[in-house]
């Protein structure tokens, strides 16, 4: 029996989670005169302060800046047992969420993801498509601040960037020269980078460690895009607050649990929005089990936490005799090639796969290997380090992972957060299908290294620490028997309980995310402010 | 054990003409590892010395994970090391300051570098085209 603790003032929507998703929703349901509160774990960050301004930065990317929340355990972190998975946990807990630590790679899912089992047979089709995102997208481009170039031949069209895209550089340069020297595509990345002067924020100065936050406030994150804008616009936005559970009476939730300074309080609303990323948000739904919803809430189908989705990726390196200057510019948002990403029976596998250019880090990443192995220790140290530092650049293969039921996010039976919540358990397996695409890709990778001169490629065939996105969890379908969610993210058993995160994706194609999930979110925010008001 | 951690420091990365051994950062390490190295340590042979790596392999295979720790915390701290970030400069170039506030400068995209690929036709699939 829970007990009931004193009750905040009612609003219309309480969000939980202020991350790339929730905060977008948070702005739009604010827009549309809508009450909000939005509560967030984390606290909020000054990125004018970022570590990047003192001369211990990459320590702060090896400590609380780390993507590992078992590795940087701050204080607002939950644990997450991962024994039971390859791939590793990457996310952030703080206002702006993930997009505090991100790349800032930004494409969209294509037309074709949306419509994987009848393009392909496999997988489920998606009850939304492309077009139904199309403006959504560019709404969220124009909030973000979206650098790039029109004319992809890769994705359908999309209007001119406001921002011309970043400069290549050295070693993406001879990326792009092997790409057409091969006659495979790529483009310049879309990119939530402001590379002029973008409202308040600066342009970017070309620094490197995109991922500790940046001081002019070039590199979007979803704080500096939508917090301010929400506030202004009436939302209430509350950090060091932390969900414990939604409250539902039948199929009505009533608002949420949660505790900020130490002290429980309940939030009531008219519909509550959960944005926890694709592993919070199962944990939630699942640690709000009750007598009316004894599997968890909105949870009647089985399937909340099942058909987790990655992007399970290789890495290939090359080394090249010249200076790449890998350390100046953003580290992962500025050259892609999807030559390889639709299905193409004679590779062996279905579906495609990614390629991205990283390009070299700071000499504590050099060191620690990046998403490489580390340079090893002993008598040999300086030379390995110094043939590697500044002469490297390398290509991700981000691969499609397809649902499959057991890969899943489950509550561990022991762990708990510090306010005695269950903490998630991953369970996951690599299917064979995306083992064979990782394996296409790095055959691939290495041709284009070659292409562009690389004295030596280095591979590592599955990089554990890959676990940025978190999808499928709670999948939208038109079916309660098989998915958790409707076309607009209401719970199937509970229809003022919508979701908006990436839990939703019913398969994940072979790109980043965030620009998909922020586009679904300002959808599903304008749609229940549509309700709303109607009611 | 400092100068037991001095030595293993020294012996995962020795020094040279230009470079310190890592041996400069044993304070450092040990306060970042807060005791961890001490189960590395213990099985280091009694008469270790720098420049053993026979025994320091043995130890990384018997110690996986607190070995790994050691390492970790020594690259972090050697290469944030001053006097280390001044031996880099001038042996790559690469400036011993943080990133911010100069950064570098940001050149123009170039445009003809799109060229050939501007030349293609599009090739994503369009779902309601395919089933049409
Ligand atoms: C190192 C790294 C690099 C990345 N690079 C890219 C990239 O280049 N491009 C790209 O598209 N994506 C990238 N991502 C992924 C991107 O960050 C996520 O896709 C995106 O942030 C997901 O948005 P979200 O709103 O679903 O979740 P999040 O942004 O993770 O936000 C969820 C928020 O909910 C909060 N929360 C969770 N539980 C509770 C609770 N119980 N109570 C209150 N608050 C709670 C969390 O603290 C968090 O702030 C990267 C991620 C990482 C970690």
């Amino acid at each position: 029996m829970l007990v009931d603790p004193p009750i905040d003032p009612p609003v219309d929507v309480v969000i939980v989670g202020g991350g790339a998703s929730g905060l977008a929703a948070a702005w739009r349901l604010a827009m549309r005169g809508r009450s909000v509160r939005l509560l967030e774990q984390g606290e909020t960050i000054d990125q004018r302060a970022a570590p990047s301004l003192g001369p211990q930065w990459e320590r702060a990317l090896q400590s609380r800046f780390h993507g590992n929340p078992n590795i940087r355990r701050l204080p607002a972190d939950y644990p997450v047992n991962a024994a039971d998975t390859p791939i590793q946990p990457a996310s952030y807990t703080a206002l702006g969420g993930g997009t505090q630590r991100w790349g800032a790679h930004f494409p969209r899912l294509r037309p074709g993801d949306f419509r994987v089992r009848s393009l392909d047979g496999v997988g489920e089709d998606w009850p939304i498509g492309y077009a139904d995102l199309d403006a959504w997208f560019d709404l969220n481009d124009r909030m973000m601040g979206v650098c790039g170039v029109a004319g992809d031949p890769a994705n359908p069209p999309r209007p001119e960037r406001p921002m011309p895209p970043l400069p290549l550089g050295p070693g993406p340069k001879r990326l792009a020269a092997a790409f057409d020297r091969l006659g495979w595509h790529w483009w310049p990345a879309d990119s939530a980078v402001a590379t002029t002067p973008y409202g308040e924020r600066g342009a970017c100065n070309n620094c490197g460690p995109c991922g500790v936050g940046c001081p002019r406030l070039a590199r979007a994150s979803a704080d500096l895009a939508y917090a301010g804008a929400a506030r202004a616009a009436g939302a209430i936005i509350s950090t060091g607050a932390r969900t414990l559970r939604i409250r539902a009476e039948g199929a009505r939730a009533t608002g949420v649990d949660y505790v900020q300074g130490g002290i429980q309080r309940n939030q009531p609303a008219r519909a509550v929005i959960l944005a926890a990323n694709g592993m919070g948000t199962a944990r939630l739904l699942l640690a709000s089990a009750s007598p009316d919803h004894p599997a968890g809430l909105a949870n009647r189908s089985g399937q909340v936490g099942r058909n987790l989705m990655h992007h399970p990726t290789a890495m290939v390196t090359g080394l090249f005799a010249e200076r790449l200057d890998g350390h100046k510019g953003p580290f992962a948002c500025v050259l892609f090639s999807q030559q390889h990403i639709e299905s193409d029976a004679a590779r062996g596998f279905i579906r495609g796969y990614q390629f991205q250019a990283i390009r070299g880090g700071g000499p504590v990443q050099t060191a620690l290997g990046g998403y490489m192995a580390r340079v090893p220790w002993g008598r040999g140290h300086h030379a390995d380090f110094e043939r590697i530092f500044l002469h490297s650049v390398s290509l991700t293969v981000t691969a499609e992972d397809l649902p499959e039921p057991d890969n899943r996010v489950i509550l561990d039976p022991v762990l708990t957060d510090s306010d005695g919540i269950a903490a998630p358990a991953l369970h996951y397996r690599l299917a064979d299908n995306a083992r064979r695409m990782l394996d296409h890709g790095i055959a691939a990778g290495a041709q284009v290294m070659r292409a562009a001169g690389a004295v030596d490629v280095v591979v590592n065939p599955f990089v554990a620490a890959a676990g940025f996105h978190f999808l499928g969890t709670a999948r939208m379908g038109t079916d309660p028997g098989t998915s958790v969610v409707d076309a607009l993210g209401r719970a199937h058993d509970v229809p003022n309980l919508v979701l908006v995160d990436g839990a939703v994706f019913v398969t994940a194609g072979a790109v980043n995310p965030t620009s998909t999930i922020q586009a679904i979110a300002l959808r599903n925010a304008d749609a229940l402010a549509d309700r709303l008001e109607a009611a | 054990m400092t100068d037991r951690l001095a030595a293993l420091l020294a012996t995962l990365i020795p020094g040279d003409a230009d470079w310190p051994s890592g041996a400069i950062v044993a304070p450092v390490v040990a306060a970042d590892l807060a005791g961890v190295e001490a189960a590395v340590l213990a099985v280091l042979p009694a008469d270790f010395a720098a420049g053993d790596e026979a025994a320091v392999h043995e130890c990384e295979v018997a110690l996986p994970a607190p070995f790994e720790r050691v390492v970790t915390a020594l690259y972090i701290a050697y290469y944030t090391d001053p006097q280390v970030r001044r031996v880099l400069e001038a042996r790559t170039g690469y400036e011993a300051r943080p990133p911010q506030p100069l950064g570098y400068e940001l050149p123009p995209f170039d445009d003809a570098l799109l060229d050939r690929q501007r030349l293609r036709a599009p090739f994503w699939r369009d779902p309601d085209k395919e089933s049409a």
